[in-house]
């Protein structure tokens, strides 16, 4: 005890106040809104939990076996790793295609474009998805008027994954090509220039050198997008509300039906800790691949 | 030499096509949006409107009275921001400058938090508003969002770049810890208030579920929100909606043009750090 006071002495009384203070305050905030919560949602998953009813009984692991024994669920996640895999792919590929060409010599108007594409990331969800629910319109919508076609985007089960997908890729993009394009500014310069010198063509330069050094930019953009469409839900709940059939059912549009609108907050906790399970495992995936190529 | 020049004009081509196909829609509401209801569902269409009115807005502003929903959109953005900057800055400053048992474990925590998908605690935080009866009052919107992991990240970041000289130097001249935060790092930290202020203020003014859940009251009801009830209650007066999205999506954009340069260098430095 005495080393670690000698370690690290307090310097005034004031700095013990704010030390304490912030401590204290960040304990407190992250045991109730994270830990606490996290442990709740746990137990609460083995219980009859119904807040409207006042219900809170211990049901064992009848929730786990309805949500595994649930087809709905299984649909749901097989939509929701389809749905993540194309939208991140796409995102990926867009923004690496994107930001390559901006990165370019001879492009003009660079800082316009990489502003014009950032413009859909900053609009709030609702909004936009409503925009785009009417740009899915079959009499006056305007992509069916830019295709001229008559296709019922939203209600024809072949579409309207499709269109969810389109409204996500078309809002998201703009984030990879700011954040790739970084990347790219970031690289060495000497390491291209030399292998320009010796007649490598523009193809053979981005494979293999700008690709592998741009690796942890990438493999950022796709943890980060993984986590955040396996939880897509404003997207569906203002397009199709998992329609037609269950073709657009997500596994976060489940968790929120289940839980507030039928108000079975057992049932979803044990929805959402499998959920959680999944892209944690995910998260674990992805860096290992990565680490994998490093070596 | 000609091979690059055709490159070139593919580049050019690729990049414009792109930007058009970005900003269409954002065009086409705010077309339609000055377009009467005859005119949006004739069959004959145009993109630009006929004989453009603003009526829309005005109906949108009184008959669904968005003009409340709008402010009270801007109260939560802008008092959720102010919090959230101040409270990151300190525990940053904090996290990043004293030395004290379990700093470690303590910043481990809140970084951990960052990979929880939202999804697993909301439903125990609805239950644990419920429960202090806070459910259709301001501080079930502002006391959840105290503090966010991100920004103590950032804030910590940043405050790497203080030198510690300088609070020493403040110190000898007999500074408090109080006087030191505020008056040296603070000012210091510019960058990285202006960063988490942006990615704060977008958060929470396209928040959708939580302030759904916690306020009741339909007059307390946030932007996003209101658009998703008045969609359903005025389903076929596209008019009218294509003018309620305008609403929510024009101020942010306008924002955006002024400090864009700010906006994109935030989230550049936010994807490095992180």
């Amino acid at each position: 005890m005495n080393a670690l006071i000698r370690k690290h002495p307090l310097r005034s009384r004031s700095e013990a106040v704010l030390r304490n203070l912030v401590v204290v305050a960040l304990i407190a905030f992250f045991i109730t809104f994270f830990f606490a919560p996290i442990l709740m949602a746990f137990v609460g998953s083995f219980h009859l939990w119904n807040p409207l009813k006042g219900q809170y009984q211990w049901n064992g692991i009848t929730n786990w076996k309805m949500v595994l024994n649930n087809s709905l669920f299984w649909r749901a996640m097989g939509n929701t790793v389809w749905f993540s895999v194309v939208a991140v792919v796409a995102r990926v590929f867009i923004g690496l295609l994107l930001a390559s060409a901006l990165h370019a010599k001879r492009v003009k108007w660079k800082s316009l474009f990489r502003t014009l594409y950032y413009l859909p990331t900053i609009t709030p969800m609702v909004a936009v998805a409503f925009v785009w629910k009417f740009m899915y319109q079959p009499q006056f919508g305007l992509l069916n008027q830019l295709l001229n076609t008559k296709i019922n985007w939203l209600f024809d089960a072949h579409y309207a994954m499709s269109a969810i997908l389109l409204l996500t890729i078309w809002k998201d993009f703009g984030y990879a090509v700011v954040i790739l394009l970084g990347g790219l500014y970031s690289l060495p310069t000497d390491c291209l220039e030399a292998a320009e010198i010796d007649g490598a063509s523009a193809w053979q330069r981005f494979r293999t050198i700008t690709l592998p050094l741009l690796q942890p930019t990438i493999l950022f953009i796709v943890i980060t997008s993984l986590i955040s469409y396996f939880q897509t839900y404003i997207p569906v709940m203002v397009l199709t509300q998992g329609g037609p059939g269950t073709q657009t059912y997500l596994a976060s549009y489940i968790i929120y039906d289940q839980a507030f609108v039928k108000y079975n907050f057992g049932y979803s906790s044990a929805i959402s800790f499998v959920l959680f399970l999944v892209i944690a495992m995910l998260t674990v995936l992805s860096f290992r691949i990565s680490g994998k190529n490093d070596g | 030499m000609k091979r690059s020049k055709t490159a070139s004009i593919v580049l050019n081509g690729v990049l414009l096509v792109c930007s058009l196909a970005t900003i269409l829609p954002f065009l086409w509401m705010l077309a339609s949006s000055l377009k009467t209801n005859r005119e949006i569902s004739t069959l004959a269409q145009s993109f630009l409107p006929q004989a453009p009115t603003v009526e829309n807005y005005a109906n949108a502003l009184q008959k669904m009275n968005f003009l409340r929903y709008f402010g009270n959109s801007l109260l939560y953005a802008v008092s959720l921001t102010v919090i959230t900057v101040y409270t990151s800055a300190i525990a940053g400053f904090v996290l990043c400058k004293y030395r004290f048992r379990g700093r470690q474990l303590l910043f481990g925590a809140i970084l951990a938090t960052m990979m929880v998908p939202g999804v697993v605690t909301i439903i125990p935080r609805y239950s644990i508003m419920q429960a202090v009866g806070w459910l259709d009052t301001w501080k079930s919107l502002l006391v959840p969002g105290l503090f966010t992991s991100f920004g103590i990240f950032m804030m910590r970041q940043s405050c790497m770049g203080i030198p510690d000289e300088m609070l020493e130097a403040a110190r000898i001249d007999g500074g408090n810890e109080f006087y030191i935060f505020h008056r040296i790092a603070l000012p210091m930290l510019r960058n990285a208030v202006s960063s988490i202020a942006i990615f704060q203020f977008l958060w929470a003014w396209e928040d959708y579920l939580w302030p759904y859940l916690m306020m009741r009251s339909q007059n307390k009801q946030v932007l996003s929100v209101a658009l998703n009830m008045f969609s359903g209650r005025y389903s076929t007066d596209y008019a009218g909606l294509f003018a309620a999205t305008a609403i929510a999506i024009i101020p942010v954009v306008i924002c955006y043009l002024f400090f864009q340069r700010r906006f994109i260098e935030g989230i550049a430095s936010a994807a490095v750090k992180g």
